[in-house]
């Protein structure tokens, strides 16, 4: 099988080495992964912002980029849900069918249901927290969302725990937004801001040195409230964990 | 008679797809008794269940639970601590101050600790007004749920008609619960 | 970059203390929910129920509406259409003048609210008191509901109490709110036996038997109903529930899903009227018609109006119900305000992180986030999208197109990392409002890609 990595704006910009390391944990794993040179964007922060027409090309670009590979993975949940439940829509009104979104997954999912890893080589040893970002749960389905009535489940969770000394905890509200939502965060500052602290907040009182998820852009928002703030907590792409020693 | 064919006429004109009926087959929860189920409901929803043991007279417990009450009410020919007939009153307003109405109930519903019950007094208002409320239901009619509660009612006849759990309660000011909003502070139901 | 929506949200923030408390205490609500749905192993199984009762029903409201009324008419009742809110105002006012009544007493009904009935009313001289504590607390104090399920949610005890010693003549300074409840309690009953008129919603209207059915905690319908010789009913007629065993539905999602209750103290039955008495059921369009035939939004009508969406929405938690614009606030009446009017209520669109957790607590599965998602496409040719977000989202499109741009401005990013701090955290950057900007990276991915330094 053929794994396109998938590697969004801001991780290319910001995060490169949650890139790195996805490649890494990838190849470690005995995969055959490439990246399809000259990435950009998904589309999805014009799409959440009221303008998905502009993210048309965006659409178009990625189904080109990754036409040839069996699997499309990235290290980044919302972004990875855009593709899967939006691109499809997008394209409709151009008359293509997209075909990224069926074989686009986020890295965890592809590790836990696809490859179905049971041992990882990595070492974490220390406290960490579990942000379960909203795409993920309620997009990709990660875990079970706290709204439903069904039995608990974490696939985060589960490839932590394949990590040797580290020692795994959830915020009490399992599952609320952090506060990022893409342009929400600069068109409703001062709410977006709000629901970052008290998420951070919420991490810290699980004892955790560290927030880790899925999600690049949640953590990019809550290091930004960390930051400002001078809070005794990292952030850290889950990623990196799985990778750690590689 | 034009508003309403106009109404008609626009959903005839603005409806899409006709979905299906779906069957209302639900796999739900039964109790294995559902007398303490019934009772912990009761509780929770601010009530109280009073399983009447063998010899018990109904009357005795009544009073026993409800010392200080004056004015009683109830039509039931059986309730002889009552010291009127509400039935006799021309008007409802005049049931106002009555510390204790007893009533009947069909049958509780072991899920949420309510009590079925149809208007089988002249006034309605009965139900409402009295301070206290105690209804006297079968211990054999308890269903497990609402699903069983609206098959068991299926055909009945009735002009009005409650789902009464507990007191009346309100937690408008502050989320803090209060009995007593508007209606009975207290509901006992006796299970006989 | 600001809405309504957003300018109102800073404000009721700048008082953190309340809005952690006002957050916290919904919150509780949500985890209440939590816990009774987990009490029923069948719950999900009821969602997609009471769904698919609701998308069936909504697609046969012509012939539900007529078995209605032909059953409620059998009944004894007297049934009456309101294409809109001046109509079923108008209907309410000539059943009052037929009776020569001047004092209606009525119990909580967002339909009213939605009609703007209690003003065009006491305009005409009558007189409404509102019989559900919360909305007695607002009719007093002059506000309007801020929560569909909790309206008084925003006030806090002792403004009431102060409010009730100067209404009711309570012990100053006393805001114990057993006291003050009962205090309306003593007040209201005097209320309900002299009134003339009583007037209730319905939160359910059966077609197979015309009955309509009121939820409440307090009693207040009933009571309002015990004594006046006449008793209108309204409902919005996406209420209408086919038959009997979809209550046995309906009514164990409602109160699990609205305060976290196993069912409400009163859930009443009203079938026929009381002898001598009179039973007007008004039926209202006010515009739920024209939502028939918009596919996209077709769901907002499953919506049984348990308030939970608010209480789940991080938005709606940390801002109160009085930071938007349209009369229901909160995801579901982001969507109701859209749908009424989207020029008007579109500042509202803004206040939604697309979290979706409406969407999974939903008890009837309104895909609430979903068409907030929907409505954001569409402000732009309403003409309100935001100039600034329409703005940045071409940027980014120009530089997303283009590969090789997107490339150069990766190399040239992390000099704004170097940029003195008073130049990037200014009035200018709401993101620098509470967080520091994220640093770029030296090197790119797709830089150190091509210089073969992934391996």
């Amino acid at each position: 099988m053929k794994i396109g990595l998938f590697i969004p704006c801001y991780i290319n910009a910001v995060y490169p080495e949650v890139g790195v390391a996805s490649y890494k944990l990838l190849k470690s794993l005995g995969l055959d992964v490439d990246y399809p040179l000259d990435q950009t964007c998904c589309g999805q922060p014009m799409a959440n912002a009221g303008f998905e027409k502009k993210s048309l090309e965006m659409a178009l670009r990625m189904e080109r980029l990754f036409k040839e590979y069996d699997y499309v993975v990235g290290p980044s949940a919302s972004c990875v849900a855009f593709v899967k439940e939006n691109h499809p829509g997008i394209l409709e009104k151009k008359g293509h069918v997209c075909m990224n979104s069926k074989k686009i997954y986020d890295i965890c999912e592809f590790l836990h249901d696809v490859v179905k890893v049971k041992e990882l080589k990595a070492e974490f040893p220390h406290k960490v927290s579990i942000h379960n970002s909203c795409h993920g749960v309620r997009e990709l389905h990660l875990s079970s969302p706290s709204e439903q009535n069904i039995p608990y489940y974490s696939k985060l969770r589960d490839l932590l725990s394949l990590v040797k000394g580290i020692e795994i905890f959830e915020p009490k509200r399992m599952d609320e937004c952090c506060g990022f939502g893409g342009m929400f965060a600069i068109e409703e500052p001062e709410v977006s801001v709000c629901m970052g602290q008290d998420k951070v907040k919420d991490h810290i009182s699980t004892g955790a040195e560290y927030i880790t998820g899925a999600d690049s852009s949640c953590l990019m928002h809550m290091g930004g409230v960390i930051k400002r703030d001078g809070l005794p907590i990292k952030t850290i792409h889950i990623v990196e964990i799985l990778a750690s020693g590689l | 008679m034009s508003s309403r064919n106009d109404i008609l006429s626009a959903i005839r004109s603005h409806t899409g797809k006709r979905y299906e009926m779906p069957e209302l087959t639900v796999d739900a929860i039964v109790y294995e008794d559902r007398i303490k189920q019934f009772s912990e409901a009761l509780k929770a929803a601010g009530g109280q269940a009073i399983v009447l043991q063998a010899g018990e007279d109904v009357n005795e417990v009544i009073r026993r639970h409800y010392p200080d009450a004056t004015r009683i009410a109830s039509n039931l020919p059986d309730i002889t601590c009552a010291t009127f007939n509400p039935d006799d009153l021309s008007d409802p307003r005049e049931l106002d101050n009555t510390d204790l109405a007893i009533v009947e109930g069909h049958f509780g519903v072991a899920e949420n600790g309510a009590v079925w019950i149809t208007r089988q007094v002249k006034h309605k208002a009965l139900y409402f007004i009295a301070s206290s409320l105690v209804i006297l239901v079968n211990k054999e009619d308890i269903v497990n749920n609402m699903h069983e509660a609206y098959k068991r009612t299926e055909h009945a006849e009735y002009d009005f008609g409650c789902f009464l759990s507990g007191p009346s309660k309100t937690a408008d000011i502050e989320q803090a619960l209060v009995f007593g909003a508007h209606g009975p502070m207290g509901v006992s139901v006796i299970l006989r | 970059m600001s809405t309504k929506h957003s300018k109102a949200a800073a404000s009721f923030i700048a008082n953190r203390q309340q809005e952690a408390w006002h957050d916290e205490t919904l919150w509780m609500v949500r985890a209440k929910r939590d816990k009774m749905s987990r009490s029923l192993p069948e719950w999900e199984r009821l969602r997609d129920l009471a769904r698919d009762i609701k998308l069936y029903s909504n697609s046969h409201l012509d012939t539900l509406l007529e078995e209605f009324e032909r059953n409620a008419t059998a009944n004894g009742a007297i049934v009456h259409w309101a294409k809109d809110a001046a109509e079923h105002n108008a209907i309410v006012e000539e059943i009052l003048k037929q009776h020569g009544a001047h004092t209606l007493i009525k119990s909580k009904s967002m339909l009213t609210e939605e009609c703007g009935m209690n003003e065009y009313l006491f305009e005409k001289g009558y007189d409404i008191i509102e019989s559900d504590l919360g909305e007695r607390i607002l009719q007093w104090m002059n506000l309007k509901p801020s929560h569909i399920v909790m309206p008084a949610i925003h006030i806090k005890r002792q403004e009431v109490g102060k409010m009730m010693e100067r209404v009711l003549g309570t012990e100053p300074g006393n805001s114990d709110p057993t006291y003050l409840t009962h205090s309306v309690r003593k007040d209201m009953r005097r209320k309900f036996l002299s009134a003339d008129v009583a007037m209730t919603g319905a939160n359910f209207a059966v077609a197979s038997t015309g009955e309509i059915v009121v939820c409440t905690n307090e009693g207040n319908a009933d009571m309002g109903t015990s004594f006046p010789k006449v008793h209108i009913a309204t409902f919005g007629l996406e209420k209408i529930v086919p038959n009997r065993a979809a209550l046995g539905v309906f009514t164990r999602l409602l109160a699990r899903s609205g305060t976290g209750q196993p069912i409400t103290s009163y859930t009443s039955h009203y079938r026929k009227p009381k002898e001598g008495s009179e039973f007007h059921i008004i039926i209202v369009d006010n515009g739920r018609t024209d939502i028939l035939a918009q596919p996209d939004h077709i769901r907002t009508l499953n919506c049984i109006r348990c308030g939970q969406c608010m209480n789940t929405c991080p938005v709606y938690r940390r801002t109160g119900g009085y930071s938007y614009t349209y009369f229901i606030p909160g995801p579901i009446g982001i969507n109701l305000g859209m749908l009424r009017n989207p020029k008007e209520y579109a500042d509202n669109v803004s206040a939604c992180s697309l979290c979706l957790s409406c969407s999974n607590v939903c008890p009837a599965k309104v895909d609430l986030g979903e068409q907030i998602y929907r409505w954001r496409q569409k402000l732009d040719e309403l003409g309100r999208a935001s100039g600034e977000k329409k703005l940045m989202s071409a940027g980014m499109k120009f530089l997303m197109d283009r590969p090789a741009w997107f490339n150069t401005a990766l190399k040239f990013a992390p000099l704004a990392n170097q940029m003195p701090r008073c130049l990037v955290y200014n009035g200018l950057n709401d993101w620098g409002k509470g967080r520091e900007m994220p640093t770029f990276a030296k090197e790119s991915f797709n830089e150190m890609w091509k210089k073969n330094k992934i391996k």
